[in-house]
């Protein structure tokens, strides 16, 4: 999704207009003097009326003055202006009944009238409509004249409650009539000046009525919150050069708090568990999420903030930065991150990577980066807290090296250095006599060679006999075409990226020429055969048949890399340093933190989603008694997962979203609500009863006074839910330690915004679903203070009768109510003003967060002694971001590390026979990514394999050559590996064919543009759908669908040929293990030749010159 | 690599001269090949062509590469090629001044080059040359020197034109010797005249008894060379170099185009507006150490 607001907005300028105009002009096509004395005839009928002394109450009365106004403003709006001399329109003079219209001041004393009898509905609605018709329709421009904008405000103004806001019945031709003026203003910016001066009698209060009366509708579903968004945008854009303005939408508007706080609303709204059928789904594409209302509407928000971004003024958009950073980010987003549930961690992980695929804006970008790098939620940067995640061994590793791809794809020189480059920048890692060596690169293929060397000879010498190969070249020649019965017909498959180059081996072994195989032919295809030497040798036909089996492709291989690198150092043009072991110099280089004592990514999150993880964790385990293991796992799973979650998500055809409430509390809950805000959330009557003791520890007392809900919190998070899973699932949860220091701070955040938000208890519905869920959730997140002061002030307002105010909460997130509660909330903006200001100065509130950081750093740097890092005496607050607190106490700083990332991954990537297929391709695919990077202390880390590191690193080469070895264990150990090998290649090939025949025309990107585009499934069949089914059921279809979706029926069947009637879980687990190592196998060879490919390529990319340095452009 | 477009101009006209040739000489074996390559000729030099592996020099090079690189021998082609290509690269990299070289069309072990000297007793020459790489690159001799016209000059054989590479290479050593320190040679003997151990010794007798003469001989060997700048190339071949007098209607475009030019990636999608952020302040390796500059302009 790019998001280009401001392109969708034409159309819906004068352009659409076409059709209304039709009635009217045919009216008066008349002459202007015509129309003039038409005009007058009818204001003098009006006039008469209006003169009347009382106001009288007669219909007809009313009947006569409506039917006339229609007429003479239809006039006006068909006017032409006068004729103008100049070329310049702004000074057109009038025409001569808008002249008649300014000097009798007629709609002023038409809406007075209006007014003083009583305005109803009807005719204010009336009103509304009109008043938009002549606005978008006028051909000159009304509203510079005060006879038309202060009866346009009164008829505003009038809309406008500040106790009732406005009508339900009113709200679209309000919001259509805001639209309009925010277009007109959009073409004649002196319209906002006079808007913004003529601060009508009635509502001083509000300098820019029209935009106080938008913004309560800015996250409302639906055209209307579209149309209120689309004008907003347009006030924005408008102000982005009138600095007045700017300054008061800052000062005076609750705006950019309402975005960002709702942007939180909306996200606890969203699912809290993404349940999807494939064991190959990591990442939320456009087609999953577009079915989902609840995350259409986020997504509609954030994207409307990336527009605010983009267009408003500096000001305005510091602003909204900043409270997204402290409102939605830090105080929402941070702990959904650090939930306890693995599902929710895979949602807010899924989430998360989606929001930074889709955001454009740079400076929004920045925001959410800092917030990953920099923030600390539990001691913890976001990132490590990510960090720690891919080694789990479940969806959520994926989940998790899906949103490190993201970031990768940035080539975002801050989120490099915190992954990577600072580990690597002291050079420690390499032999001192071996600096030298960083910045060359692989001149003469040697690395190159020492990768493809590594390719296990059991995967090479595939030459079966030559009956055998009369078939396989068959396969390969026909493959094309009609997939071979006993390959299984492959799904469209969801992770494509390696997976293409099984289709690009494929159709190089196919083309014409070679399918043919008339060896006299040399096929320029064959690395092997640009020779023009003879070619009937008996060697060269040797080679080309072995091309076939494991060589082809590597020119593909190249030029992928080429690409991939071209565009990686293009995209690193405006980094700061060349990163070439010079640049920053090693010596000036502050130490990175140092590897934790205890590997806190082990086993950290045990496997939990699908079997195959369970067998990868636990290799020290015999294998049958790991089989005992993966079927205690799964039946534990498919038991628990009926009162596992709290919160059910279904996403039904229609798309609406169910939320299945797991505790009476909820369903009571229900009953309260007004009913309108019940459709969309169809409560399923699945509700479970397993959870009647969450409920008990869910619902507290009576709510204890402001200072005390955080305390209140944390006996909840470390009793119900913590046991909840620590004995249900078997989850370690990681207990969440508080630092004072931080959360006095937080504290006093958390009052200074409450301060700010007073609200009435209606918002509970809003917040209060947080609350509640929170609780049950049992995730409490510290950072959570702002929206919880929130709805702590709400509840101490909640009238008394209510006995405990959170259950008088819906739970559903009722947009509605919420922005009801924002017209109210702003017409306090005004008293708090000052309040508000200080909370505005989030750069403060940034400054005093290092602070606390670093005072809680200091003491911990003391006890250790230790001089590196943040005490390093320029107290430059960054400085401390570095740190990490886990730091051991008696490690010697100075010990070589490459940091987390290189580790996890290298782990990950050592124990690849036991990751399944997609984790690998996922997994390989970073480590590709990283490889893709010029800078020489990463490429040479990565991809040169001359290089001396210390005894202590472990290189890439080292862990491939580890990988290789167990290969050909496994290979040693099982007699009909070859077969299983072609087999399992077979289907990569036919998968990736499946996956690329819908993409004929870009076959080029594939991680970054295919992998988004790759996805053509639908919602439904990505996000399961909780039907009545049983679970255990359910589970066991999912179990049997991805069995067939892996190929794994094939390779079963090759599997127990022989075995026959034993079909017990140790068999499967087993037949699991097979699979992933004959997968992986054949990803470990494409991964060998792509990592070949790019040493190779490194050498032969040239650097591009960095233009305007500058993040833009 | 992305060459300037006005050298794969000008060797796109002079292969289009050639065709002929091509096809005349297709019956020497280079005919299953070529069309294919034509096809990618016309639009830009691909670095390596597409769906070959360029012609190095027959079996000879392929077993020293057999031997050099170990049990890959089927990779061979592509190191012995990559490695040119880094070569090359390397080239592009150091900016010689005044020279310009291009990799054959039929060998990547065959260059074509050309340099201008712009001061000096050989002001304003331009001489056309040849590289000869050896087929066991990068651990045969050092690569071959060729002027198309010998230049009078002590240190190029008056008959043959080929340079004296050796004696600033007496050992070529793969990592530290490259083909650019050879092109930067070639240009440095202009400049600094060396005349010990001539392949020329008329030259070198000249110049140190009568620089007079001596001066005026190489005024005429640069004028020799310059009346022969549009002559067809000497070696056959489509990435030739070849020059034409100035026709305002194809180079002016041309040169445009050149001075224009910026390069991107070759394959750059379109989604990627957000790339290449950094900041990163200049000289700090603190993330986020740069003000936004964009919140404020």
């Amino acid at each position: 999704m790019t998001m280009s607001w401001l392109s969708r907005l034409n159309p819906r300028g004068p352009g659409t207009r076409t059709g209304r105009n039709a009635a009217p002009s045919g009216l008066c096509t008349a002459d202007p003097e015509t129309c003039l004395m038409v005009f007058q005839n009818h204001w003098r009928q009006v006039s008469w009326i209006l003169e009347q002394r009382e106001p009288s109450s007669s219909s007809d009365d009313l009947t006569a003055v409506r039917n006339h106004t229609d007429q003479m403003l239809c006039l006006l709006a068909e006017e032409r202006p006068g004729d103008t001399p100049d070329m310049d329109t702004s000074v057109s003079p009038m025409g001569p009944i808008l002249e008649l219209v300014v000097t009798e001041n007629i709609l002023e004393r038409v809406v007075q009238w209006h007014i003083r009898r009583g305005l109803d509905l009807d005719s204010q609605g009336a009103l509304l409509k009109l008043f938009e018709m002549l606005i978008g329709q006028s051909h000159q421009p009304l509203l510079q004249h005060t006879a038309v904008l202060h009866p346009l405000l009164r008829i505003l103004g009038a809309c406008g409650d500040p106790e009732l806001g406005c009508p339900a019945a009113l709200e679209n031709s309000l919001v259509l009539l805001l639209n309009q003026v925010c277009v007109t203003m959009a073409r004649q910016p002196v319209v906002l000046e006079l808007l913004f001066r003529a601060a009508p009698a009635q509502h001083g209060s509000t300098n820019l009525l029209i935009f106080s009366l938008l913004v309560p509708f800015i996250h409302r579903d639906g055209a209307i919150g579209q149309q209120a968004r689309d004008a907003l945008l347009l006030v924005m854009s408008a102000s982005a050069t009138h600095e007045a303005v700017a300054r008061y939408i800052s000062e005076n508007s609750y705006f950019c708090p309402v975005l960002a706080t709702g942007l939180s609303a909306l996200y606890s709204s969203l699912p809290r568990k993404i349940e999807v059928r494939g064991d190959d789904w990591h990442a939320l594409r456009q087609e999953d999420w577009m079915g989902v209302s609840s995350l259409v509407l986020f997504m509609n928000s954030l994207e409307f903030c990336n527009a605010v971004v983009q267009v408003s003024h500096p000001l305005v958009r510091t602003q909204l930065l900043d409270y997204l950073h402290n409102g939605f980010l830090v105080p929402v987003m941070g702990p959904a991150l650090h939930k306890s549930s693995v599902d929710e961690m895979i949602a807010s992980t899924a989430y998360l990577d989606l929001f930074l695929r889709s955001v454009s804006e740079t400076s929004l970008l920045r925001t959410f980066l800092r917030f990953i790098l920099l923030h600390r939620h539990d001691n913890d940067t976001i990132l490590d807290t990510l960090l720690t995640r891919i080694s789990s061994n479940s969806r959520l590793c994926m989940v998790s090296l899906s949103l490190f791809r993201t970031l990768l794809s940035l080539h975002c020189e801050d989120v490099m250095l915190q992954l990577v480059l600072r580990y690597l920048l002291p050079c420690t890692h390499v032999m001192l006599s071996q600096r030298r060596a960083i910045r060359e690169t692989d001149l003469y293929g040697k690395s190159a060679n020492k990768f493809l060397s590594l390719i296990p000879e059991c995967c090479r010498q595939n030459t079966p006999p030559s009956t055998d190969r009369e078939d396989d070249t068959a396969f390969w020649g026909k493959a094309l075409t009609s997939p071979s019965s006993e390959s299984p017909a492959p799904h469209r498959p969801s992770t494509p990226s390696r997976l293409s180059f099984f289709m690009r081996q494929q159709s190089a072994g196919s083309t014409p020429t070679s399918s043919s195989s008339s060896s006299t032919q040399s096929t320029p295809a064959a690395p092997d055969q640009g020779h023009p030497l003879s070619p009937d040798t008996p060697a060269s036909q040797q080679t080309f048949t072995e091309c076939l089996e494991w060589d082809c492709g590597y020119l593909e291989y190249l030029k992928d890399a080429r690409k991939g690198i071209e565009f990686c150092s293009w995209a690193c043009r405006n980094w700061s340093a060349p990163y070439d072991g010079e640049n920053p110099s090693p010596s000036s280089a502050p130490s990175p933190p140092p590897p934790p004592t205890s590997n806190p990514s082990m086993a950290l999150f045990p496997e939990h989603f699908s079997i195959q993880g369970s067998s990868s964790s636990r290799s020290d385990t015999p294998p049958n008694q790991r089989a005992a293991i993966v079927a205690a796992a799964r039946s534990e799973w498919s038991s628990s997962e009926r009162d596992s979650g709290e919160w059910d998500v279904t996403i039904g055809k229609n798309s609406c979203i169910s939320l299945t409430p797991r505790s009476k509390k909820r369903s009571l809950q229900r009953e309260e609500l007004p009913p309108k805000q019940v459709p969309p959330l169809v409560p399923s009557s699945a509700a479970s009863t397993a959870n009647a003791a969450a409920h008990a520890h869910a619902s507290p007392g009576p709510r204890v006074p402001a200072s005390a809900i955080t305390v209140s919190y944390q006996p909840l998070l470390n009793g119900t839910a913590a046991q909840n899973d620590s004995q249900e699932r078997g989850l370690e949860v990681k207990k969440v330690k508080r630092d004072l220091g931080e959360k006095r701070y937080l504290d006093e955040n958390a009052n200074q915004n409450g301060a700010v938000m007073k609200c009435t208890p209606q918002t509970c519905s809003v917040f209060g679903n947080d609350v509640g869920e929170g609780k049950s959730v049992g995730a409490i997140e510290e950072g959570n203070q702002s929206v919880e002061s929130l709805i702590e002030e709400l509840l101490e307002q909640a009238p008394g009768e209510s006995p405990c105010p959170a259950e008088t909460n819906g739970q559903g997130i009722s947009i509605e109510a919420f922005t009801q509660e924002l017209r109210e909330l702003e017409d306090r903006v005004k008293e708090r003003q000052s309040a508000a200001a200080a909370a505005c100065k989030p750069d403060d509130a940034l400054r005093e967060e290092r602070q606390t950081q670093q005072q809680q750093q200091h003491p911990l740097e003391e006890e250790t002694g230790t001089t590196a890092g943040g005490a390093d005496g320029r107290g430059d607050a960054a400085v401390v971001g570095l740190c990490s607190p886990a730091r051991p106490l008696n490690q010697p700083v100075s010990q070589p590390y490459t940091g987390p990332f290189m580790v996890v991954l290298f782990t990950k990537l050592e124990n690849m026979l036991q990751n399944s297929l997609y984790v690998n391709i996922l997994l390989t695919g970073i480590v590709a990514q990283l490889a893709s990077y010029p800078q020489p202390l990463l490429r040479s880390f990565l991809l040169n394999t001359n290089m001396v590191f210390q005894p202590s690193v472990k290189s890439l080469i080292q862990v491939l050559g580890s990988v290789k070895n167990r290969i050909e264990a496994f290979a040693a150990s099982h007699e009909d590996f070859p077969v299983m090998l072609r087999k399992a290649q077979q289907y990569l090939v036919a998968r990736g064919r499946v996956d690329w025949s819908d993409l004929p025309s870009v076959p080029a990107l594939r991680r970054s543009d295919s992998l988004v585009k790759s996805r053509k499934t639908s919602l439904g069949d990505l996000i399961l759908r909780h039907t009545n089914s049983p679970t255990r059921a359910r589970h066991a279809a999912q179990m049997a669908l991805a069995h067939v979706r892996d190929g794994g029926q094939s390779l079963h069947s090759a599997l127990f040929r022989t075995g026959g009637g034993g079909a017990g879980a140790e068999k499967q687990a087993e037949a699991l293990r097979v699979k992933n190592a004959v997968y992986s196998s054949v990803i470990f060879c494409e991964f060998l030749k792509e990592l070949a490919a790019l040493a190779q390529e490194h050498a032969v990319t040239l650097p591009f010159a960095a233009h305007n340095p500058g993040p833009e452009e | 690599m992305n060459l300037n477009p006005f050298w794969s101009m000008s060797t796109n006209t002079s292969r289009k001269q050639q065709r002929p040739d091509n096809d005349e000489q297709s019956a020497h074996g280079d005919h299953r090949s070529s069309p294919a390559r034509l096809q990618f000729g016309k639009k830009q030099l691909p670095a390596i062509p597409k769906n070959a592996v360029p012609i190095t020099k027959p079996s000879s090079a392929t077993t020293s590469v057999q031997s050099t690189n170990g049990t890959h021998a089927s990779y061979g082609p592509f190191y012995l090629e990559y490695s040119l290509l880094a070569e090359f690269t390397l080239v592009i990299k150091q900016k010689l001044p005044g020279i310009y070289v291009q990799p054959s069309y039929k060998s990547a072990l065959m260059w074509f080059g050309v340099i201008f000297i712009r001061h000096g007793l050989y002001q304003d020459g331009v001489f056309k040359f040849t590289v000869y790489i050896p087929d066991n690159y990068p651990d045969g001799e050092c690569p071959k020197l060729v002027f198309d016209i010998p230049v009078f000059h002590p240190l190029v054989d008056p008959v043959s034109g080929e340079l004296d590479v050796r004696r600033a290479f007496t050992k070529w050593r793969r990592n530290h010797n490259h083909i650019w320190q050879v092109l930067m040679y070639a240009r440095t003997i202009f400049y600094k005249i060396n005349t010990a151990e001539p392949l020329n010794p008329e030259a070198a007798v000249l110049y140190e008894k009568d620089v007079q003469l001596f001066k005026s001989k190489v005024v005429e060997s640069v004028k020799l060379c310059n009346s022969h700048l549009f002559d067809q190339p000497k070696i056959d071949d489509p990435y030739a170099i070849s020059f034409s007098p100035w026709n305002p209607a194809v180079h002016e475009e041309a040169k445009e185009r050149m001075f224009a030019y910026k390069r991107r990636p070759e394959d750059q999608h379109k989604g990627t507006q957000v790339s290449g952020l950094s900041w990163v302040k200049p000289g700090s390796t603190q993330p986020f150490s740069k003000e936004d500059s964009s919140s404020q302009s």
